[in-house]
């Protein structure tokens, strides 16, 4: 796929993700993806499969999180395989407290789907809203 | 977008920023402050005590980078790791390869967006470890503060 057509499959994805609707998103990651947590913090980590990605990261944001948490896509730049999207979250916690992180998501797309994913995000937040990732989950290697 | 920013290529802008990063990579930061727009705005996003706004060029010399030279021992030195590029921005991962004036490793991970125009950087957006900031570097030291 061309620059221009994931740049498109991603917004598309945001305009849902947006919305409050992760699916499309999900639908879209590839079983072998990747995703790395930047950063040097107790959430910094590389989530390797969808399966452990969904359970281990998402399944674990959503037992913290408030249901209809949005991420709002401000701008889209694509390069080849790649597509950044930059984007403010609207989220609350389930004890009702702002979560509305900065995120800058580097995207690797292979014929349509996200095979990479690199989060960079304001994680001095991350930890003072949502608190340390668990030691017992952090993933090996 | 301006009709000066149309004039670059994306490839030109790629070449740009990919030089001014080799040479931050070898901690040479001339080629960086020679591309500086006098307009320049530097975003640090986030929470984190240096996360705000620096509008114009000599604001960010005075109130971040000489600030940030305090902090660190010998100079800055940030290495590229991936650029993505589309018209007028230019994405950079990077990675910090630095030591605190007190012996610590500061090597941050950075995600900046950089918007050109004519050739000279606009606009830069940074995306960076924010706890790590806080935790190795600390808030910026009361001379900084004393210019904001």
């Amino acid at each position: 796929m061309t620059a221009a057509a994931n740049k498109q499959l991603l917004q598309d994805i945001f305009a849902a993700v947006a919305a409050g609707n992760r699916q499309p998103l999900l639908d879209h990651i590839a079983d072998e993806v990747t995703m790395q947590v930047t950063g040097h913090n107790s959430w910094s980590q590389t989530f390797r499969g969808k399966e452990a990605l969904v359970r281990d990261l998402y399944g674990y944001l959503a037992t913290l999180l408030a249901d209809g948490r949005r991420t709002v896509p401000l701008r889209f730049i694509a390069d080849d395989d790649h597509v950044v999207v930059e984007a403010k979250g609207e989220m609350r916690t389930k004890a009702g407290i702002p979560y509305n992180n900065d995120y800058c998501l580097i995207y690797r797309l292979q014929n349509g789907r996200i095979v990479e994913i690199r989060e960079y995000c304001d994680y001095a937040l991350t930890e003072a809203v949502l608190g340390p990732f668990p030691a017992s989950m952090k993933q090996r290697g | 977008m301006s009709m000066k920013a149309t004039d670059h290529e994306p490839s030109d802008n790629k070449t740009i920023v990919q030089h001014v990063f080799d040479e931050l990579a070898r901690s040479n930061s001339q080629p960086l402050l020679d591309r500086l727009a006098e307009d320049f705005r530097f975003v640090i996003m986030g929470s984190g005590s240096w996360s705000r706004s620096f509008e114009g060029k000599a604001a960010v010399l005075a109130e971040l980078f000489a600030p940030l030279r305090e902090k660190i021992a010998d100079r800055i030195t940030i290495v590229p790791v991936r650029l993505i590029a589309e018209g007028d921005l230019v994405v950079v991962e990077a990675r910090g390869r630095n030591t605190t004036r007190d012996g610590k490793a500061y090597d941050n991970t950075y995600c900046n967006v950089i918007r050109l125009e004519a050739g000279q950087f606009k606009e830069w957006t940074e995306y960076c470890d924010t706890l790590l900031v806080e935790k190795v570097l600390g808030p910026p030291g009361e001379a900084a503060k004393q210019l904001t």
